[in-house]
């Protein structure tokens, strides 16, 4: 033995012989012991990836099958540094075909220094047509080819990559936009439908998302399911009646100089929306523009999303009640000896023009429209109980449940609230003091034209998933007065618009409507000249068919709804008569002379 | 011939049978390691090429007397300086210029340069058994490890630097330093790591800071970063399990979520793939490697032979332990392969150089070592 310290030999032989113990123990614990559960778990993030797969969404029908909204594919178009070769090219072939890319730009993000940034791929555009990728594609074989010829790195476009992703799309542009609302699709995972249809129906239109585990493991990946495309979704609404209203309402706001306005049409019968005309609108495929129309708080669709002082269309309710409760009948008289009313002689209440009437029926009060009337029916006849009792049962106070979303609703100030004084009974009889929705207006009326029955609104007809249609069934909310008391109401309607002979009358046809004119409250009161000017109709009067509404916000050629909303109440019935082959009277009826 | 056939009677088959089934067993992993990566295709059939190679020098070196290399020392340990001064001309892998590259192999020096400061310290120490326990020994025998240590560690190749001077430290315990020495050396070491922290460790690479660091406070909420390497070689450990997922079937290796499979982490594929049992099984071949240079160093004929032997059963014994130690996490990541079985040729071929010595020595030693 040679080597000169037998014992530091021996404790090196320790040393390892402890050590080399140690990995073992190390081994053992790796393997089985809680730390190994851990460790197998942690492998299990590495096995494959949870995917969730979104079916395509719901398309959305008109209610004769026109398209309003599907998708198309578009492509998102990126840049992952992993793979680029040659910045130029990509700078260039990107900067040539796709619109509103610059050279400079592309090129600074294509030549990024791998190294220092984190996360290694940059979108350059969200959205790329289909043809712009097939060009890019080509472009990138055919110098593929190139470089195979001239065995050289370049020119190369490899590390531009493109995704596929779903778009939304919507045919028709601005039409029926803020029925149908929007879909966020940049948003990807997150996107969701936005105001209307598209919100208030976005799980259906989704779907049922399907996760699927994808392994990394090449041997144990499996075809992916079939997922079921989201419902889709007939409307209610009539693509040619929405495109004429829309047309009506912005010839409207141009000749009488409004701030905007809404036209509905409904189908009194089952609550059908058949169109729903508001402004503003815009275009939902470039709905990232939707700031530069609807700054702030602006209601997306004013029709169900704003409230107003609706004015004398009111009277009509007034009057349903009136008559419902049996306070009055079409032949009481009032007799307007003075032109003006006073609440507990305190408050005057005077007529639109400040003149008295004299001795006027029930259907002269309507026709010319008297606050001091209505105001004697509401606090005189009906007290507070009932007339508050006949407006909660038209709906008013509470939303009509329409299928949008974003309904507004202001709750009403009832006698049993302490802000409520008697003043406001009066002025709620001729619909000033009471804040409404177009969209409340045209639920609690629709009763006066089918027989007594409010119909719950909506816009969607049916739903279509899996190749199955599921009607929606019409749903009666209420029936605030009977079907003789609406009859009768619906007859002195038509009777006050004829011997007024109103702007609304349409030729050939029986109508029954109220126009109205809301005076806006400023803070100082109701102080200013600008009103809102409505018009409610329905018709034939015999058998209503539609009922239309008209709101204009603030013209100026005129204060008054008889002068402004009238008119294109006709405009529009002149044109739905058409459109819904509804003949006039006398052939319907069968009293045309030959 | 009688004399021949006697020295080939005390040819240590236990040591040579080890080294060569943990080398086929190194080939059979880095086939399964490469798990279908086109650039490293070629891998196994250039380690069998080397295994080739390397088989031939084991045997030329051990039928060679061992004493003969005595007098080569010297030219040796300047032509692989030279070496090492060549390497900074060539072109920087990885970050750190390693590799010399002639024809179309590429050499590591450092490899080489293990065996050389073996040898070097083994005739230095041999050659002073009278005058051993001076301190200018100490610092005589530190010159010479610093005139190689000093290049390789501007490479800058921190791991092969430690292995070197782990040797020496093994020299100094052996040859019997002082135990006060001892204590001063630590002192000095204490020393330059309180003036290294002072300076902010200035004189590491930036990858070998953040290899401490991330070593030592790990970030939970890493999972590309810097502890992804380390983290994965623990899960390809643990889904090893008893037996392994078998040949070619571990997800984490063929899936490629662990790195540097065929080099560094290939213990870590060891265990993925054969399990506990196929781990243990390789360590107790280690373990036959480091018992058998041992015993040879207590049987060698002389202090020369029996220095060489201890040398290199420290060297493997200090390589396995720490690869192995870094695999499962316990060591920061160094770079240091798995003697025989990692990926790499110029250490395959030194260490088959450094068991041909070995054996060398076995065969002349006064008895056989059974």
């Amino acid at each position: 033995m040679k080597m000169p310290f037998h014992g530091r030999y021996l404790s090196i032989v320790i040393i390892c012989a402890i050590l080399g113990g140690a990995i073992v123990v190390q081994m053992v614990r790796i393997n089985y012991t809680i730390y190994a559960q851990q460790l197998i778990a942690k492998s299990e993030d590495y096995q494959g990836i949870e995917k969730v797969i979104y079916p395509s969404r719901g398309n959305i029908y008109d209610r004769s099958g026109h398209i309003l909204a599907t998708n198309q594919v578009g492509y998102e178009l990126g840049i992952d540094l992993k793979f680029v070769a040659d910045p130029e090219s990509i700078a260039f072939s990107v900067a040539s075909i796709i619109d509103d890319m610059d050279y400079v730009n592309v090129y600074e993000l294509a030549n990024t220094e791998k190294r220092d940034v984190e996360n290694r791929y940059f979108v350059l555009s969200s959205y790329v047509s289909k043809e712009k990728i097939d060009e890019l594609a080509r472009l990138k074989e055919n110098y593929a080819e190139r470089r195979q010829e001239q065995k050289s790195s370049k020119p190369s476009l490899s590390g531009l990559v493109w995704y596929p992703m779903q778009q939304r799309t919507y045919p028709e542009g601005t039409l029926a936009a803020n029925i149908l609302g929007f879909y966020n699709y940049f948003s990807r995972e997150t996107a969701q439908g936005v105001y209307g249809i598209e919100e208030s129906y976005n799980r259906l239109l989704t779907g049922k998302p399907e996760s699927v585990f994808m392994p990394n493991d090449p041997y144990l990946v499996e075809a992916l399911p079939d997922t079921q495309p989201g419902a889709s979704l007939v409307l209610t609404i009539d693509r040619d009646i929405q495109s004429m209203i829309e047309k009506t309402l912005a010839d409207a706001i141009e000749w009488s100089d409004a701030e905007g306005g809404t036209i509905i049409v409904a189908d009194p019968k089952t609550g059908e929306i058949l169109g729903m005309a508001s402004t503003p609108y815009f275009n939902p495929n470039e709905y990232w523009k939707y700031e530069e129309t609807f700054p702030g708080i602006t209601p997306y669709n004013r029709a169900i999303g704003t409230t107003y002082e609706p004015g004398s269309v009111f009277k009509v309710i007034t009057m349903a009640a009136g008559l419902d409760s049996g306070v009055v009948e079409p032949s009481s008289t009032y007799n307007d000896a003075s032109g003006v009313y006073w609440v507990a002689n305190s408050w005057p209440i005077y007529n639109w023009d400040g003149g008295a009437w004299g001795e006027q029926d029930m259907t002269g009060c309507m026709q010319h429209s008297l606050n001091v009337c209505l105001a004697h029916i509401a606090i005189d006849l009906l007290h507070e109980d009932l007339f508050y009792q006949y407006v909660q049962a038209f709906g008013f106070g509470k939303s009509t449940g329409i299928d949008l979303a974003s309904e507004a609703n202001y709750p009403l100030r009832l006698p049993t609230s302490n802000q409520w004084v008697e003043i406001d009974l009066a002025t709620n009889s001729f619909g000033q003091g009471i804040a409404v929705t177009p969209i409340q207006m045209v639920t609690a009326i629709s009763a006066v034209a089918n027989d007594g029955l409010m119909m719950t609104p909506h816009v969607v007809r049916s739903v279509i998933d899996r190749g199955q249609q599921y009607d929606v069934t019409p749903q009666v909310i209420n029936s605030p007065i009977s079907a003789e008391t609406a009859r009768t109401l619906t007859q002195m309607l038509t009777v006050a618009l004829e011997e007024e002979a109103s702007d609304a009358l349409v030729e050939g046809y029986s109508i029954a409507g109220k126009t109205g004119t809301g005076e806006i409250p400023t803070e100082f009161g109701y102080t200013s000249e600008l009103t809102n000017t409505s018009f409610v109709g329905w018709g034939p009067s015999d058998d209503p068919q539609f009922l239309v509404y008209v709101w204009l916000e603030k013209p100026s050629i005129s204060k008054w709804g008889s002068v402004v909303a009238a008119p294109v109440f006709r405009d529009v019935v002149e044109q739905l008569v058409v459109l819904m082959r509804i003949p006039p009277d006398n052939i319907r009826l069968g009293t045309a002379n030959e | 011939m009688k004399q021949i056939r006697n020295i080939w009677q005390n040819f240590d088959f236990w040591l040579f049978s080890a080294v060569l089934i943990l080398s086929i067993l190194g080939i059979a992993l880095i086939r399964s390691s490469i798990a279908g990566n086109l650039e490293l295709v070629d891998h196994p059939q250039r380690q069998t090429t080397f295994l080739a190679i390397s088989l031939v020098v084991l045997f030329v070196v051990a039928a060679v007397d061992y004493k003969y290399w005595m007098t080569l020392i010297q030219p040796m340990y300047l032509v692989t300086m030279v070496f090492l001064l060549f390497v900074f001309t060539a072109e920087a892998r990885f970050g750190a210029v390693r590799w010399l590259e002639v024809g179309q192999i590429l050499i590591q020096p450092a490899e080489l340069a293990k065996i050389v400061i073996i040898l070097t310290l083994a005739n230095f120490f041999a050659n002073r058994d009278n005058r051993i326990l001076k301190f200018s020994t100490i610092l005589r025998s530190a010159v010479l490890v610093g005139g190689l240590l000093i290049w390789i560690f501007l490479q800058p190749n921190l791991s092969t630097t430690i292995v070197l001077l782990v040797i020496w430290a093994a020299f100094l315990w052996i040859t019997g330093i002082r135990i006060r020495y001892i204590l001063i050396a630590i002192g000095l070491v204490l020393f330059v790591l309180v003036i290294g922290a002072l300076t902010g460790f200035s004189f590491l690479e930036d990858y070998q800071k953040l290899r401490i660091t991330n070593f030592l406070f790990p970030d939970p909420d890493a999972r590309y970063g810097e502890t992804y390497n380390v983290d994965q070689a623990l899960i390809t450990i643990g889904t090893g399990g008893l037996f392994g997922q078998g040949y070619n079937q571990s997800t984490q290796v063929q899936l490629r979520f662990l790195k540097v499979r065929h080099t560094d982490f290939i213990f870590s594929v060891l265990a993925a793939e054969f399990g506990f049992v196929g781990t243990v099984l390789v360590l107790l071949l280690l373990v036959v490697v480091i018992v058998r240079c041992f015993r040879i160093a207590q049987n060698a004929s002389d202090t020369f032979g029996a220095l060489i032997a201890y040398g290199f059963g420290v060297l493997i014994f200090f390589q396995s332990i720490v690869n192995i130690g870094v695999n499962m996490n316990v060591l920061p990541v160094t770079g240091l392969t798995l003697p025989f079985v990692s990926y790499g040729g110029s250490s395959l071929l030194s260490l088959m150089l450094g068991i041909g010595l070995v054996e060398s020595v076995a065969m002349r030693s006064e008895k056989r070592t059974e």
